[in-house]
């Protein structure tokens, strides 16, 4: 039940989701049914190990070295593994290329699938029932709300996650960008530029 | 197990029903189970891109009835086939629909 009235003192500082989840972490560690360390593991996991990062550099390996590009396009799944990259919501991996005719799109519009082992946990806008319902219907009006304008020629194809196949968007290479490095270049590859709506950074 | 994860993708025994290009209609149903089919795309007509191979169905498996795993094909559709004629031009949807969701068109 949403606790939404605050007409009562609480006994402690907490907000009431930190509450409520301490309250529980308590309860299933004293009943046994939780290891504490194992909750250490998967927090430290996806805060620190689990992140946009791992797939920018799939992105930025795609760009400088043709035969990974090849093998990523074939076989995302262990393309991005042999990068040391797996796990939950990786299992079953697609990349797909933006061209200059078409610009990919990565939506879950029965609920939030994601590519955590490339780019972490959802942001908070991917899982909300307007980017949900709106970007499959006017791609073109999402992404210009996100800062992004499309020539009207390029194609817009919107990649809907309905099953357990998760969709990691390579963006094209930046002009000015020749010659630099594979980590250099990983520094430009934004998380937005992965999901489609958005465009890799352009070198200062 | 965080590093494994859980893949989903099991053996299928049947040939495949659809090939790449075939033209394919979403079914339209309103099924009282769990589906994986988005109610935006049943009774819409799309071609096959891709097929998958057998994955676990979410119809059954959600409800703790069985795997029964499926053939997966991942199915193209216009935009203006979809959304109609006021569909934002070059537009495409793409979703992956298991093998019961869909018919020959």
């Amino acid at each position: 039940m949403p606790h939404d009235h605050h007409d009562h003192e609480h006994d402690n500082h907490l907000d009431p989701m930190d509450a409520r989840v301490r309250a529980l972490e308590t309860i299933l560690t004293r009943k046994g049914l939780i290891d504490p360390a194992a909750v250490d593991a998967i927090i430290d996991t996806y805060a620190h190990k689990v992140g946009p990062q791992n797939g920018a550099a799939v992105v930025a390996r795609a760009w400088t070295d043709p035969d990974f590009a090849d093998w990523l396009r074939r076989d995302a799944t262990a393309a991005i593994a042999a990068m040391g990259f797996t796990g939950r919501q990786g299992e079953h991996m697609q990349a797909v290329f933006n061209t200059p005719d078409q610009h990919n799109v990565i939506v879950c519009t029965l609920c939030s699938c994601y590519p955590w082992t490339v780019l972490g946990l959802p942001p908070v806008w991917y899982k909300s029932p307007a980017y949900r319902s709106r970007v499959v219907l006017e791609p073109r009006a999402v992404l210009a709300e996100f800062g992004l304008e499309l020539p009207t020629d390029t194609k817009v194809r919107v990649w809907d996650s309905t099953a357990e196949l998760r969709y990691l968007v390579v963006p094209m290479r930046p002009e000015g960008t020749e010659g630099m490095g594979p980590e250099a270049l990983a520094a430009l590859v934004t998380r937005e530029s992965m999901v489609g709506t958005g465009l890799p950074r352009v070198p200062a | 197990m965080l590093a494994r994860g859980t893949p989903t993708d099991r053996p299928v025994a049947t040939r495949p029903r659809f090939a790449p290009g075939d033209r394919v209609r979403a079914i339209n149903a309103t099924p009282h189970h769990h589906t994986r089919l988005p109610r935006y795309l049943r009774g819409h007509t799309g071609t096959v891109e891709a097929e998958h191979g057998g994955f676990v169905l979410p119809d059954t498996n959600a409800h703790g009835q069985g795997e029964h795993p499926g053939r997966l094909y991942t199915v193209v559709f216009d935009g203006a086939e979809v959304w109609g004629a006021g569909a934002e031009p070059g537009l495409i949807i793409s979703a992956d629909l298991w093998e019961g969701y869909l018919d020959h068109a």
